[in-house]
């Protein structure tokens, strides 16, 4: 499912630009340059921080090699510029001028005059600022990471046994919601400009994005008057659901309330079970947990994850495997579907990436990476500087 | 007034629970006309019939589920049997009259309706059609049921997150792919929206939720593809980061004993701040051992244990301040409550306050997206059951007296159970 020739994929035609270097600017503009607008990151002479995040092969650190990098920035052109000076800045305000939509994720400050600069422009890009709180008000200031953003949003809370520590999700997950998030926003105001609209301004702040998306707990309390149950993997009152041993892992069940948890009777040989009043009737099934597990736990231990995810699955019933990374590669469905593909790595070796988030039609590419930089000379020709000043600015360190 | 950015966009949704629902309010949000076709007789999962699910207010049940109103603002509600000759009809009006069309069941089954993509083309050729099944429209897992929780495990993140010392079965369930998911089907049809002008034809998409997840969770798979390693359970620990942990706080202003903070310093600029807002300037002056990345990644437990015995003895409210006033990384893990404290979100009027017949005044969560000059509204609350049937219908064309006949047949309601 990659682009066909004579077939531009569907976002040709759109320049992107990204600015600010951090995980979530470049995830954000991703899939842009995948279907096929032309993405600038626009990246500091030391390269962005984003490229030093690991894993790198053999732990090698490069800044051409690490995963978030790799997966991250295909398809892009990089621009390496000081634009904290003043020629500098002045070509980022170039770019700007001949840009769609930009992203940016700087301090709030230099947000709010990068969007000053862009209002004075005659036909301005659509804008979107990522902020971990907002571009102003009382805590606009403050420094966070994946982690300390998560905590803010109310879902770090809810991911933890009552009274335990509560935790993050994996590394770096939060950011990533999070630039989705600006992406879906970002594309919405690209078609907007496209279609002779208004330029619009849009704030991604990180823990809003988290915060005001459907998995917040908020409305569990504000509905019922108490926090979503905070018990761990198995809820010993509507069950099955969480995670279960098998014989050689685990798997995640959705099967407490009906139809599945009928199916999954009869799926498990106990179709009686589906009848009987310690596990339907709501107010006897919250005490018969220790029955049901009697008979569930034997079949599941005498069986593979695998072996009980397909066999219940033919019964229609809401079960999975409990996957680690290199058995989600070598899924039968991600085989089938072609879900993740090898990328030769500079300097040797190979990664995986994963595939196109939605299949259409020569819609996705994924180009190569590019190297700190690589870009800067054709794209500062291409807004109109001089052989000579393109040598002047990268003589003074302003270009890389 | 609502966004406007789809202005002129009608979207027909055809699906339950959450990561589809989710991506109908999301376009709504941004100004798009959006038709939910809601599952009639049968109720849809998230609009259970019976308590204990229920909601505040009165009326009936399925009309008070926190887990329905949370995705479901800013569209229309049309309650149709399409498994009738007269409702499958009306779903062809509605695909003919949509831009977008988007359905969320497991993999063949609105095939099995007759809304599959070829016949929805033949139908209206500029439709941009999207099926979101939980592990993509075709493979060898086609008709395989899930929710959320099921994706997180099969896409390689529950293996990951929990208790490092804990076994599987206390990680909790997430919903996080409906989150996800969401926002791949916005990104989805609006890139479709640019295609259709450059071809004049709608396009057919596939969505794995799976795939989705995927591409979330990059460090993952290549940890293992670059390193043959597979990524640990890490909890709150960074292996290149001290302090980075989560920590109890004396308890906060409204008397939480669950009261926690989260710390972490990536850089000696951020530990200095921190030492300082210890009290502690000195562990961050050269010379000191944790004055530096290696010093401090040797002394780990040290380190947490000081920063442990620090927050234990502030409040939660008391620890982010300081800290962040001299420019390190703390946050407050706020509970559900808290958001309606948070002084930033008053500061921004994130809070929305929503008016619904059954459920009465209720505060949600804002968007997760702020649009200058036109910022999203909540102008509709979740609809109830078949709430705009007659006027989604006489939109088609329909006569008052076909639409009584609808009725009458029991093709369209507004209520279940008879």
């Amino acid at each position: 499912m990659t682009s066909t020739p004579g077939v531009p994929r569907p976002l040709a035609g759109h320049r992107v630009l990204e600015v600010g270097g951090s995980l979530p600017v470049a995830a954000a503009t991703k899939l842009f340059a995948d279907y096929g607008a032309e993405v600038i990151k626009v990246e500091p002479l030391g390269g962005a921080s984003m490229r030093r995040l690991p894993p790198f092969p053999g732990d090698v650190p490069s800044l051409d090699t690490g995963a978030y990098h790799v997966a991250l920035d295909t398809g892009k052109r990089s621009v390496a510029v000081d634009f904290e000076v003043a020629s500098g800045r002045e070509v980022l305000d170039r770019l700007l001028a001949q840009t769609d939509l930009v992203f940016v994720h700087l301090e709030s400050a230099f947000a709010v005059d990068v969007r000053a600069g862009i209002r004075a422009l005659a036909k301005p890009p659509a804008f979107v600022a990522l902020t971990e709180h907002g571009l102003d008000g009382p805590t606009s200031e403050y420094v966070e990471n994946d982690m300390s953003l998560f905590a803010w949003t109310g879902r770090m809370r809810n991911h933890a046994i009552a009274g335990q520590e509560p935790l993050r999700y994996a590394p770096h997950v939060a950011e990533m919601q999070w630039a989705a998030t600006a992406s879906a926003a970002g594309v919405a105001a690209l078609w907007a400009r496209a279609q002779g609209q208004p330029a619009r301004e849009i704030e991604v702040s990180g823990v809003e994005a988290l915060s005001g998306n459907v998995d917040t707990w908020f409305t569990t309390w504000q509905f019922l008057g108490t926090e979503a149950p905070r018990a761990g993997g198995q809820s010993k009152l509507a069950y099955p659901a969480g995670c279960y041993r098998c014989s050689d892992g685990y798997v995640v069940f959705a099967a407490a309330g009906q139809p599945f948890f009928n199916r999954l009777c009869e799926g498990i040989g106990h179709p009686e079970l589906a009848a009987d009043p310690r596990f339907i009737d709501p107010a006897q099934k919250p005490l018969n947990f220790d029955g049901f597990f009697a008979v569930l736990d034997p079949w599941l231990r005498a069986r593979t994850k695998h072996e009980v995810f397909t066999t219940l699955q033919r019964h229609g019933v809401m079960v999975s495997p409990v996957l680690d990374a290199s058995e989600v590669a070598g899924d039968a469905q991600a085989v089938a579907r072609g879900s993740f593909v090898e990328r030769a790595l500079a300097g040797g070796g190979t990664t995986l990436l994963a595939g196109p988030p939605f299949r259409m039609e020569g819609g996705w590419e994924a180009g190569p990476p590019p190297r700190v930089g690589e870009h800067t000379d054709e794209v500062l020709r291409s807004l109109g500087y001089t052989s000579t000043e393109r040598l002047a600015l990268f003589r003074a360190g302003v270009t890389g | 007034m609502i966004s406007r950015l789809l202005d002129g966009t009608r979207v027909v949704e055809l699906c339950e629970v959450w990561a589809g629902p989710t991506a109908g309010s999301l376009l709504g949000d941004l100004g798009a006309d959006v038709v939910k076709v809601e599952s009639f007789p049968r109720n849809s999962m998230s609009r259970p019939l019976a308590a204990p699910i229920a909601g505040p207010g009165d009326g009936p049940v399925w009309e008070r589920s926190h887990v329905h109103h949370l995705a479901n603002r800013n569209k229309r509600n049309i309650a149709l049997n399409i498994r009738t000759e007269a409702g499958t009809a009306v779903m062809r009006d509605l695909l003919a009259s949509a831009d977008i069309f988007f359905e969320g069941y497991s993999a063949g089954t609105v095939d099995r309706m007759g809304f599959d993509w070829e016949t929805a083309r033949a139908i209206n050729p500029r439709l941009i059609y999207v099926s979101l099944p939980g592990w993509g429209a075709r493979g060898p897992y086609e008709g395989y049921v899930t929710l959320g929780s099921g994706l997180d495990a099969a896409g390689g993140h529950t293996a990951v997150r929990g208790y490092p010392d804990r076994p599987m079965e206390d990680t909790s369930p997430i919903y996080h792919s409906d989150a996800t998911g969401a926002l791949a089907v916005i990104f989805a049809v609006i890139t479709a929206l640019h295609r259709r002008e450059q071809t004049g034809l709608g396009s057919y998409i596939d969505i794995s939720q799976i795939e989705v997840l995927n591409w979330h969770l990059p460090g993952q798979v290549a940890e293992w593809a670059m390193n043959r390693r597979l990524p640990e359970r890490l909890g709150n620990r960074d292996p290149l980061i001290v302090p980075h942990g989560c920590f109890r706080a004396a308890g906060g202003e409204a008397g939480d004993d669950d009261s926690w903070v989260v710390i972490a310093a990536e850089t000696d600029r951020q530990w200095a701040g921190l030492a300082k807002a210890i009290g502690h300037a000195e562990w961050a002056e050269r010379g000191h051992p944790w004055s530096t990345i290696p010093g401090r990644l040797g002394a780990r437990d040290a380190v947490h244990e000081a920063v442990r015995a620090f927050v234990a003895g502030e409040t939660a409210e008391r620890v982010v301040e300081v800290v962040q006033r001299y420019g390190g990384i703390a946050a407050p893990v706020v509970a559900p409550w808290s958001l309606l404290a948070d002084p930033q979100h008053t500061y921004r009027n994130w809070m929305q306050t929503v008016v619904h017949p059954h459920v009465g005044v209720q505060i949600f969560p804002g968007f997760p997206w702020q649009v200058s000059p036109d910022a999203a509204s909540w102008d509709r609350p979740a609809a109830l059951v078949g709430e705009h049937n007659y006027e989604v219908l006489t939109g088609l064309g329909y006569s008052a007296e076909a639409i009584e006949r609808l009725q009458a047949d029991g093709v369209i309601g507004q209520r279940y159970g008879g």
